[in-house]
């Protein structure tokens, strides 16, 4: 199931060729004198096209263009004009942000929340999957679905009761806390993920491994976990990518000035109403920094991790 | 021996029903049951029935704040999708830009919805880019204060998504059409079959399985927005962009109304439950037929 999900950014080309050399010959020996304008003709509208829509995709970029060229000008010099040509460029604006939003020790907080995160829910995750998709039983489908209503519960439903919840048991203000919501909140997608996964594993290597006496952990650890590492790289792209980006949780359980995120401190000491954007956008194109390079590193990835994400559910 | 095996595996599920038992399930239980009492958040509460929601009706920033969240999604949905589908198809049918161009599309996507809101924020101020722009080509009909017009705020707001989230639509779309059985697109073009009869009889149907995820996820998205209207309206002007995520977070935090936006979180899941799986069900029988 998974193999031709990750398949979209290596296998798909040949048939798009193949498609494509098949497409344009064909007509030919049809109407071979008056064919040969239209052919022409559809070329021309071809190229216009791949014109549009690259002049679209600009259209999409053209903001973050912006926003870097603005965050490299001085303020007089963007007040003089917005669009303009800058005259000198400075990175005096991003050390300025870099000390207003605290960036340092808020990036090693995020980090942090969004590193733990990850692996409980990826540990926690696979392993609930195993017996959810290998027992079939009433009770175990029944733990399945009530995995699988999680998905589409907003935080915000449960964000209240769960303040309550984080104080009773002292755990505001504390990563623990954070973690543990994050976790609960990403164990529905996770679970969703792994256990369709293992269900398109076949079963006899595990039956072969009973049999010579291994047991239910080790078969998991040695059979099972070695083959999820595709559906794991997917899948953490698609949760660390959510957690990094949150405002909320951080927001409502992080009061203290010391543990919050980035999203959180950039929130509460900007405000964008009043606010230059010679200081806006180098605090907003921090804020992405370290998503960014991942994402130039792991770029192939990312975006087949997205869009597989996505199928999937 | 086998059957000891089984209880070892039933083992491995402990953690993940203990988180999600803990943090999720029993506050989604607990805060059903807050939104019938008046607590405060503190220690002190009485059984006070359908009292909030019979307040809630009586209430008009309430149904105004419903009707804002609709409509937003609604138009996030179609615009955000059309303009999905749009890019996907040109871009299926030029393999040489194609790979490029999609990782391109999806940079907004990685950012975080404060840092667009706060990049859009700037662009739609009265003096900011978008005007400036206007300006600049001529247009200076067109100008006008975005954010600050009861008129305009909630699909200005509902802009600064779609521009966020296009190209992941794209990317979906774009996975659907790779995945097409060449066999049939090539005895299509043999047909004869291309430009928008192609998309209509061969294109459009195979995309059906595409087209429900892609809305079930930008309705549920777009349901629970939260920064964006946050940061850039803060729900005004004059609660033109108030949703009812903001109105939950006003009351729980700050409102002195606890109890009141535990029950207007329960509209919001009712809301987002009912119309999500209500449009994921119709799409899939869509899909059946296909």
């Amino acid at each position: 199931m998974t193999s031709n999900i990750s398949a979209p950014p290596t296998g798909p080309r040949p048939p798009a060729h193949a498609r494509r050399s098949s497409d344009r010959p064909s007509p030919r020996p049809r109407r071979t004198p008056s064919g040969t304008p239209r052919i022409t003709l559809r070329r021309l509208t071809g190229g216009l096209g791949t014109v549009l829509l690259c002049l679209g995709t600009v259209l999409f970029v053209l903001p973050f263009v912006f926003t870097v060229v603005t965050s490299l000008r001085t303020a007089a010099d963007v007040a003089r004009s917005p669009l303009g040509i800058p005259h000198s460029l400075t990175l005096k604006n991003f050390t300025n942000a870099f000390s207003q939003i605290h960036y340092g020790p808020s990036t090693l907080n995020t980090l942090l929340i969004t590193g733990l995160s990850c692996a409980a829910i990826t540990i926690i995750g696979s392993l609930a999957a195993y017996p959810l998709a290998r027992i079939t039983q009433h009770w175990s489908t029944t733990v399945y679905r009530l995995f699988i209503l999680g998905t589409s519960v907003p935080v915000f439903v449960v964000v209240a009761p769960l303040y309550l919840l984080m104080r009773d048991l002292n755990l505001l203000d504390t990563y623990a806390g954070v973690v543990f919501i994050y976790t609960a909140l990403n164990l529905p997608v996770a679970v969703f993920f792994y256990t369709s996964f293992i269900r398109s594993i076949p079963g006899d290597l595990e039956e072969a491994a009973a049999l010579d006496g291994c047991g239910a952990l080790r078969t998991f650890f040695t059979i099972i976990l070695p083959l999820l590492r595709p559906v794991t790289s997917t899948l953490l792209t698609f949760i660390s990518l959510q957690i990094w980006n949150d405002l909320l949780v951080p927001l409502v359980f992080l009061q203290d000035p010391g543990k919050r995120t980035v999203m959180v401190n950039a929130y509460s000491f900007i405000d964008p109403h009043t606010v230059q954007p010679t200081t806006l956008f180098p605090a907003a194109l921090l804020g992405v920094l370290p998503l960014l390079v991942i994402f130039v590193f792991l770029q192939r990835q990312v975006v087949a991790g997205m869009s597989a994400g996505a199928v999937k559910s | 021996m086998f059957h000891r095996r089984r209880a070892t595996m039933a083992a491995f599920l402990l953690p993940a029903i203990t988180v999600y038992g803990v943090f999720m399930l029993y506050p989604l239980a607990r805060g059903i049951y807050l939104s019938m009492t008046d607590s405060l958040g503190g220690p002190i509460a009485h059984f006070v029935g359908t009292d909030n929601y019979r307040a809630m009706a009586d209430d008009p920033k309430v149904t105004a704040a419903l009707w804002h969240t609709v409509l937003y999604a609604a138009v996030v949905v179609v615009v955000q999708n059309g303009l999905g589908l749009l890019f996907a198809s040109m871009l299926f049918r030029r393999p040489r830009v194609r790979k490029v161009l999609n990782v391109v599309l999806l940079t907004p996507t990685l950012i975080s919805p404060v840092m667009a809101a706060f990049i859009w924020s700037y662009l739609l101020a009265p003096s900011g880019g978008i005007n400036v722009l206007l300006d600049l080509v001529g247009l200076h009909g067109l100008t006008h204060v975005w954010l600050g017009d009861t008129s305009t705020a909630l699909y200005a707001v509902a802009a600064v998504n779609i521009w966020m989230f296009t190209g992941y639509s794209c990317a979906i779309f774009l996975a659907s059409y790779m995945s097409m059985p060449a066999e049939l697109l090539e005895a299509a073009a043999l047909d004869g079959a291309r430009g928008w009869r192609r998309f209509v009889s061969i294109e459009w149907p195979l995309l059906a399985p595409a087209l429900t995820v892609n809305v079930t996820l930008s309705l549920i998205g777009s349901l629970k927005v939260f920064e964006f209207p946050l940061v850039l309206t803060n729900g005004g002007p004059a609660d033109a962009t108030d949703t009812l995520t903001l109105l939950v977070y006003r009351n729980v935090f700050g409102g002195g109304k606890f109890a009141y936006g535990v029950a207007l979180s329960v509209v919001l899941l009712v809301t987002v439950v009912v119309l999500s799986s209500a449009t994921s069900s119709l799409l899939r029988l869509r899909e059946r037929r296909i």
